[in-house]
């Protein structure tokens, strides 16, 4: 019975890094350039892991911590998360508290580890990061609670999974499954660190909020948080999928592949955004980042009401 | 319970031998070492018991009496283990001051608060509950005051006992209505009057809140409490807001079980206050410059989540859901000992900083991991912890919280507002994460920021101790959750009086096992992760160079970002509820918190109660003639009132 949910955990560590060259190709495309191919991450990968480092004398060990960190949060999480439509590997009440913990915890390493180089840029990156994500957080819990109220669970897997619920099936569920996934896509942008919350394509240290928090880590080290900032996105970029696939009633086979060509789907919808849209300015980013929660506010009440 | 008093005889004789063997510091310490330690001990041991499910016991005899149910088992706890902690880092970190302070007296001190924090959580009657409290509110002023030549110590001290007395009052109050003129003062009485009071006890309620309030720091009450925990020195920092201010958190819960069913508008209002006092708390935490009183914020900000499963448990009681009252109560318990837990040993890790630079200012701090390196992991563990990171003990408790809020939502009837709070919580964790990722790295990470800093240094094994057995502790329920979750589940089931099957029956036990598979995995992760990438590092050419400025050749560690600055833009979205007041010149930028309750309001309020007062100074001459115009006037009056009213039908025959 485990076969399936391995083999989304494996599709999702294999294809992470295709996401992001996904959203860039499609940036590239819409506004007129020929763009890198979409596996340029892993090339990149490649090459940094092959790379020596250079280390600020500035930082202490969890400096080196904050990437392995940066990959094992998001790991974990994908564990909680049912990618084939029916029941996730690891799954008990209440489970998305988890997922969130273990997110914040790799936020928490990598603000902590951006701190330690004593960069005023990396300082700024930081509060940034910290500051945003609290303003994410309310957003992403109230969608699990909209989830929790049409099905009556508190697992992901129950949220999420096989067993749909009365109110949150197709038809009566429709607004308030939307809400959910509009919102959660928006938390998507915040969390993957893209536009209009953050530009991963800016080149000025002033402007960026990721980018600007790693700036001095560097071969082997940005490699890992490069690709757990992949996981990360592939991770927030499944839940939506999730969300509407698993209503659909699907077989585990054909979900797992939906969730997938729905997740590559919406890294399309990133990058067209990215063409689209300039990031907004600093000050704006909280009122985004309000709406969603509001957004999902909006499908707490219509669930109430169902 | 003969074990009970037994222990708490030992921690009395401690205190004694505090003050008895003040000549001979080196007999001193090991006595007190040994009697506190056998004490909190021992007196540990019937509680372990009451909640391994022994039978409840009690003490003493008519008015005093004094027993250990499943509460008073839960909070026994909370006492004698954070207490440990404290009183043993007291006694190492004050050591060194002999010489010049009242060390064994401040000793002696903290020793008998412990006897009266037990007591006050084992009372089973108004008296000897009101007579503990008294004595515990008033041993806490003189610990707070220990520095107290210097004016703000003094000032906080007056604050926290003008709060503690009024809120002392309200209880008496609150025990004077529900007992009546003739009723038992038993808690068994007050149980059996309590279907007889007024309008389901509302005024006892109120009345609870207000001083029950007041002790825990609920927000507006809360405005005595930075002031005195940052005043104090560290070690009874760290009993204050780790211990002591849970006695109000007890007291409600007590009040709840005696009610047997609080009506539907404690509950909201508990959960609101709940919801205002986490967020407000964090909010202001973020605020503040000084690192203790940073931390003293966090304590209101915690009472807040033990309110929300406080008011969830209450609601569960009144909307007839045992299942979220048993969650809702057993969550407020279970963080209730985390918060004390991971709070003492923030505060004596924020004590060991203070002792070795001198200043508690965040700004003047830095790059500390390198010089106290076993101090930074014990205060990033109780970091994680009250941010409610996994593995650690406050992602235990809040997810129990975040499980009572949820069943509410997912219940039938009003009670599914509960689901407000899951907005709120997670507000809160995500604030937190910000306000102690400023800390952590303010204070240990980066470059010194000033010379202070530059002189950190470790501290003594004997001061360690204590920050470790307390981060163990936060460790272990993180890991193995099921040892602390099941007795809190059993404490919540009891004051929710519904049998602990109903827990048993939810699908949270069977959550504890994953839990702990988590935690463990990541920990796994984690240190495979950090030895496979230590291999990797030695395979590649690593250098090492200046942190990258840009191109910038000389920098210097005042360009690194500050604690102010890393707060500034999150602190924007929030405008004035942040209290953060700015003064800006052509040459100099400058911020500093403020406190919106007892700045903004108390002190201004009773500025004008002054200055109204201040008219009626003529009439006190300070002259003799002019006192006894007054006897002689006010006897005549007194005469002419009876003559006119003496026919009426208050008059004697």
């Amino acid at each position: 019975m485990t076969a399936w949910p391995l083999a989304g955990l494996g599709a999702m560590l294999v294809l992470a890094p295709l996401l992001p060259g996904v959203a860039a190709k499609t940036r590239a495309t819409l506004t007129g350039r020929r763009g890198a191919p979409v596996w340029q991450l892993y090339r990149d990968l490649r090459r940094l892991w092959r790379k020596g480092a250079v280390y600020s004398t500035t930082t202490t060990w969890i400096f080196r911590l904050a990437p392995v960190a940066g990959v094992a949060t998001p790991m974990l999480a994908v564990l909680l998360v049912p990618l084939d439509g029916q029941a996730a590997l690891l799954r008990f009440a209440g489970d998305f508290v988890a997922f969130a913990a273990l997110l914040a915890l790799g936020r928490f390493t990598l603000v902590l580890a951006a701190l330690d180089t004593g960069s005023s840029f990396e300082g700024m990156g930081a509060s940034r990061d910290a500051g945003f994500a609290s303003l994410v957080e309310p957003a992403l819990f109230l969608g699990f609670v909209v989830l929790a109220l049409g099905t009556g669970q508190s697992s992901l897997s129950g949220m999420l999974g096989g067993e749909t619920g009365s109110s949150l099936s197709w038809g009566a569920g429709a607004p308030s499954l939307a809400m959910v996934a509009v919102s959660l896509f928006f938390v998507l942008l915040a969390e993957a660190s893209r536009v209009p919350v953050d530009d991963p394509a800016t080149h000025l240290e002033l402007t960026m909020i990721h980018e600007v928090a790693v700036l001095d880590h560097s071969g082997p080290d940005l490699a890992l948080l490069l690709y757990g900032g992949a996981l990360r996105m592939g991770l927030f970029a499944a839940l939506p999928v999730v969300v509407l696939v698993s209503r659909a009633g699907l077989t585990a086979p054909l979900a797992l592949g939906a969730v997938l060509v729905g997740t590559v789907a919406v890294a399309v919808a990133v990058g067209v955004i990215e063409a689209s849209m300039a990031r907004l300015r600093l000050s704006r980013v909280p009122q985004f980042l309000v709406a969603a929660s509001v957004l999902a506010s909006l499908g707490v009440i219509l669930q109430l009401l169902a | 319970m003969t074990l009970f008093f037994l222990a708490l005889a030992a921690l009395a004789a401690a205190g004694l031998s505090a003050a008895v063997l003040r000549r001979r510091p080196a007999v001193a310490d090991r006595v007190f070492a040994l009697l506190v330690g056998a004490g909190c001990v021992v007196g540990a041991v019937p509680a372990v018991r009451v909640l391994a499910g022994a039978p409840a016991m009690s003490g003493g005899g008519g008015t005093w009496l004094f027993g250990i149910d499943l509460l008073s088992a839960a909070f026994v706890l909370v006492v004698l283990g954070p207490g440990l902690a404290s009183a043993w880092y007291g006694m190492r970190a004050l050591g060194a001051e002999r010489d010049h302070r009242p060390v064994s007296a401040a000793r002696a001190l903290i020793a008998l608060e412990l006897v009266a924090l037990a007591l006050v959580v084992t009372a089973r009657g108004v008296v000897p509950f009101l007579v503990a409290w008294e004595v515990m509110a008033v041993l806490a002023y003189f610990l707070v005051i220990f520095e107290h030549e210097r004016a703000e110590v003094r000032r906080a001290g007056l604050v926290y006992l003008v709060a503690t007395h009024a809120g002392t009052l309200a209880l008496i109050a609150l025990f004077a209505f529900w007992a009546g003129p003739t009723g038992g003062l038993s808690f068994d009485a007050l149980a059996a009057r309590a279907a007889a009071l007024p309008a389901g006890g509302a005024l006892v309620l109120w009345l609870a809140l207000l001083g029950f309030g007041l002790k825990a720091g609920i927000v507006p009450l809360h405005f005595w409490l930075p002031d005195a925990h940052a005043s104090a020195p560290s070690h009874v920092s760290a009993l204050m807001s780790g211990v002591v201010i849970k006695m109000g958190i007890y007291g409600l819960l007590r009040v709840v079980t005696l009610l047997a069913a609080p009506p539907a508008w404690w509950g909201w209002l508990v959960l609101s206050l709940g919801i205002v006092s986490g967020v407000l708390g964090v909010l202001w935490a973020l605020a503040q410059h000084d690192l203790k009183r940073l931390l003293a914020y966090h304590s209101v900000e915690n009472v807040g989540i033990i309110l929300m499963g406080l008011g969830a448990g209450a609601l569960g009681i009144t909307y007839r859901i045992p299942l979220v009252a048993a969650l809702g109560f057993g969550g407020a318990i279970l963080h209730t000992l985390n918060h004390a837990l991971f709070k003492s040993l923030l505060f004596l890790g924020a004590g060991a900083t203070y002792h070795a630079t001198g200043t508690r200012a965040l700004d003047r701090l830095g790059g500390l991991a390198r010089r106290m390196p076993l101090t930074w992991v014990a205060f990033l563990v109780g970091s994680a912890a009250i941010v409610g990171l996994p593995p650690l003990n406050g992602f235990v408790s809040e997810w129990l919280v975040y499980q009572a809020l949820l069943g509410g939502g997912t219940s039938t009837g009003p009670i599914r507002l509960t689901l407000v709070g899951v907005a709120g919580l997670a507000l809160v964790g995500g604030l937190a994460l910000a306000c102690f990722a400023k800390v952590c790295g303010i204070v240990f990470l980066g470059k010194a920021r000033s010379g202070d800093a530059a002189r950190g240094h470790e501290p003594s094994p004997g001061l360690l101790g204590p920050m470790f057995g307390l981060a163990a502790g936060c460790a272990l329920i993180g890991i193995a959750p099921a040892f602390a979750v099941r007795p809190a589940l059993a404490v919540g089931a009891g004051i929710a009086r519904v049998p602990m099957s109903v827990a048993g029956q939810s699908d949270v036990l069977g959550a504890l096992t994953p839990i702990a598979l988590l935690s463990l995995g990541l920990l796994a992760l984690l240190g495979i992760g950090s030895v496979a990438m230590a291999a990797v590092r030695r395979r590649r050419p690593v250098a090492e160079a200046d942190t990258w400025g840009c191109g910038y050749a000389i920098p210097s560690a005042r360009m690194q970002y500050t604690a102010s600055s890393f707060a500034a833009s999150l602190l924007a979205t929030y405008g004035p509820l942040t209290g953060l007041h700015e003064e800006k010149t052509p040459a100099a930028f400058h911020s500093h918190p403020r406190e919106l309750v007892l700045d903004g309001v108390i002190l201004p309020a009773w500025e004008r109660v002054r200055g109204a007062l201040w008219r009626l100074r003529p009439i006190q001459q300070g002259r003799l003639w002019v006192y006894l115009l007054y006897i002689i006037a006010v006897l005549v009056l007194l005469l002419l009132y009876i003559g006119v009213a003496g026919g009426a039908a208050g008059a004697p025959p």
